[in-house]
């Protein structure tokens, strides 16, 4: 009789295994197992250059994800945040006697991260906890405020953002270098950052949160604080675009205010919006999309004649991202997936079995 | 303080749960409700009636927290609670209702069960899954099947037909496991035998739990309710048993229309 006891065990150990082995889980797999494979064959510039600046915006852009899918917050400080942890890593470690500006603390390069993660956490608590109470439009528009006054501030404070910007900011020894090591790393915390932010969903948090995001009010009434909640979604997304503050900086040796000013904030936004602002993945697609556009697009034909300026550029950004918001309102997440039932439905009919899934008319509402 | 300890020994004493002292709500020059007082004792069964516009719900949300009176006090189990805000209901055992179905439309009626418990139980800020959540989810599932919802407890919340949501609505209510639920306008919107079945589910509810009642719908409000109060330009106009209220005047023709009857409640 020892099977029957064992039995529900690995029958639930099955279910879960099923459940880990769907569809969405295997083609984020794969698309791992390349990005770490893809030194071994890619070009030095692709690796070190474009797939590391992916990686860079898909963490930062996945924090306005998790905001907006989660929580229903649509946020543009983001980059801002990002922005603070560069400044701090960059006033913190580049050393007394070095040509540069800034504060010049010239402290241990990790010491240095902890301290700009800290600084980056309190900010977004700060900004967080005076968001919270709002949200939908007035939401965006007071971490846009938030954008504008972080670039203002650093702009004006000028022993912390040294003038012109603080140069030969250099990564730590590990990193220094090594940019393909640079890039691995930042593919593991892209992948950590993803599977944390997937698994905070079905958390006791992750689930409040989403609840907060479809009634506050029945939240508050069922005994939730509504608004720490918001503000602790947004301290958590903080510290998370904070990482990507700190590569980024490594990776660029530098930073001014002009590089956290309205423009690359938008950039982000139009990264998270390319992707479809309600799933993870998106964000690192939506990366892709608009870092390749960035470097090839003036080696496409007749656009190598006219040569590309940044107004161009952002021309052809705003074309692709209408676009895809007319294809798809979820961005390129949101076709792939059409794609997908359609594909199943497809497969469906040609067995004869007629009527389609009906999940797939429920996933497509709003 | 004092006089604080002194009111909630004599709610004790009285076994009185809800006491509402000459509540005043204007919304600026509308008055919605003029002075209303109200006693709500344990175990009781008060249903609201009153036309549309009498204050009802205004009445519900300044009990709940969602409106703060212009003046006067609302007690709850002895505590001032006029100036604190909903979030804090729950732990005093208060579960509601809305007339306008809230729930979390993206999350699976499971989830939504679930959620509903973990407010009050201050866990909603874990990071970890533990004990109290296999716990939470197990009387989730349970509550699923009391408000007929066992079949489509995976199912996302704003698939639901407009019953079955209703019927989560109330699950939500009556899975935090409340001394005092406030149901506004359960049976809008329902079928006459999904009605039967809200009655049925009313009337089988522990004689602990004390329920407050909007409805529109006669049969359901006098034959779920113990004690009736009716309700009109924000002021109580008449209150008794509903054999009382079937038969008062008054009550026929504010509320019903001088000609229109009892609609229902006859036998």
């Amino acid at each position: 009789m020892s099977p029957t006891g064992a039995a529900p065990g690995r029958a639930q150990s099955r279910r879960t295994l099923r459940r880990l082995l769907s569809a969405r889980n295997v083609v984020v797999a794969a698309a791992t197992a390349l990005a770490l494979l893809l030194p071994l064959f890619g070009s030095n510039f692709f690796v070190e250059f474009v797939m590391t600046r992916t990686m860079i915006l898909g963490i930062a852009a996945a924090t306005i994800v998790f905001l907006a899918a989660y929580g229903g917050m649509v946020s543009l400080a983001q980059y801002l945040l990002a922005g603070v942890a560069g400044f701090m890593v960059g006033n913190a470690v580049v050393a007394q006697d070095a040509w540069s500006k800034g504060l010049k603390l010239g402290w241990n390069p990790w010491v240095a991260v902890l301290f700009a993660l800290a600084v980056t956490t309190a900010v977004a608590f700060v900004l967080g906890a005076l968001a919270s109470r709002t949200t939908g439009i007035y939401f965006l528009m007071i971490t846009l405020t938030y954008a504008v006054i972080g670039y203002y501030v650093f702009g004006s404070i000028t022993p912390l953002s040294g003038f012109g910007g603080i140069t030969g900011i250099d990564p730590p020894g590990l990193f220094e270098d090594h940019p393909q090591r640079m890039y691995l790393a930042l593919v593991v915390l892209s992948v950590l950052v993803y599977v944390a932010f997937r698994v905070l969903a079905v958390t006791p948090f992750g689930l409040a949160l989403q609840g907060i995001r479809d009634d506050p009010v029945r939240m508050a009434s069922l005994g939730f604080n509504v608004s720490l909640h918001r503000t602790l979604a947004f301290t958590l997304a903080g510290f998370t675009a904070g990482l990507a503050g700190v590569f980024n900086v490594w990776w660029n040796g530098q930073i001014d205010p002009t590089s956290i000013s309205i423009g690359p904030t938008l950039d982000l936004l139009i990264v998270a919006v390319i992707g479809g602002t309600l799933s993870l993945e998106g964000a690192w697609l939506g990366a892709f999309v608009f870092v390749a556009a960035n470097n090839y697009l003036r080696n496409l034909p007749l656009v190598d004649h006219i040569g590309i300026t940044e107004a161009r550029f952002n021309t052809i950004v705003g074309v692709l991202v209408l676009l895809i918001m007319i294809l798809s309102p979820d961005g390129l997440a949101g076709i792939i997936d059409r794609i997908r039932l359609g594909l199943r439905r497809l497969v469906q009919l040609s067995r004869g079995s007629g009527a389609g899934p009906p999940e797939a008319a429920a996933g497509s509402a709003p | 303080m004092n006089t604080d300890a002194a009111t909630a020994a004599s709610a004790e004493r009285s076994g009185s749960l809800l006491n509402l002292e000459a509540v005043v709500v204007a919304f600026g020059g509308l008055q919605a409700l003029g002075g209303v007082d109200l006693e709500v004792w344990k175990g009781d069964r008060l249903a609201l009636l009153g036309p549309n516009g009498a204050g009802k719900t205004t009445l519900f949300n300044v009990i709940a927290g969602d409106i703060k009176p212009t003046s006067g006090r609302v007690i709850i189990k002895g505590i001032d609670c006029t100036e604190l805000p909903a979030r804090f209901r729950p732990r005093l055992g208060v579960a509601r209702t809305y007339q306008k179905t809230r729930l979390f439309r993206g999350l699976t009626v499971e989830d939504n069960l679930y959620l509903a418990q973990t407010g009050r139980s201050g866990r909603h800020l874990a990071l970890l899954r533990s004990g109290v959540d296999a716990e939470f989810r197990e009387r989730a599932r349970a509550m699923a099947e009391t408000v007929w919802l066992a079949d489509v407890v995976g199912v996302t919340a704003g698939d639901l037909s407009h019953g079955q949501q209703r019927q989560l609505e109330i699950g939500m209510a009556l899975v935090t496991g409340p001394e005092f639920v406030m149901l506004d306008e359960p049976a809008s919107g329902l079928s006459r035998g999904e009605r039967e079945r809200l009655v049925q589910l009313l009337l089988s509810l522990d004689v602990d739990i004390t329920l407050l009642l909007i409805e529109h719908d006669m049969d359901v409000a006098l034959r779920a309710a113990q004690r009736v109060m009716v309700m009109n330009e924000g002021e109580t106009v008449a209150s008794g048993t509903p054999d009382e209220i079937r038969v008062d005047p008054l009550v026929h023709a504010i509320y019903l229309g001088s000609e229109a009857g009892l609609r229902g409640a006859d036998p």
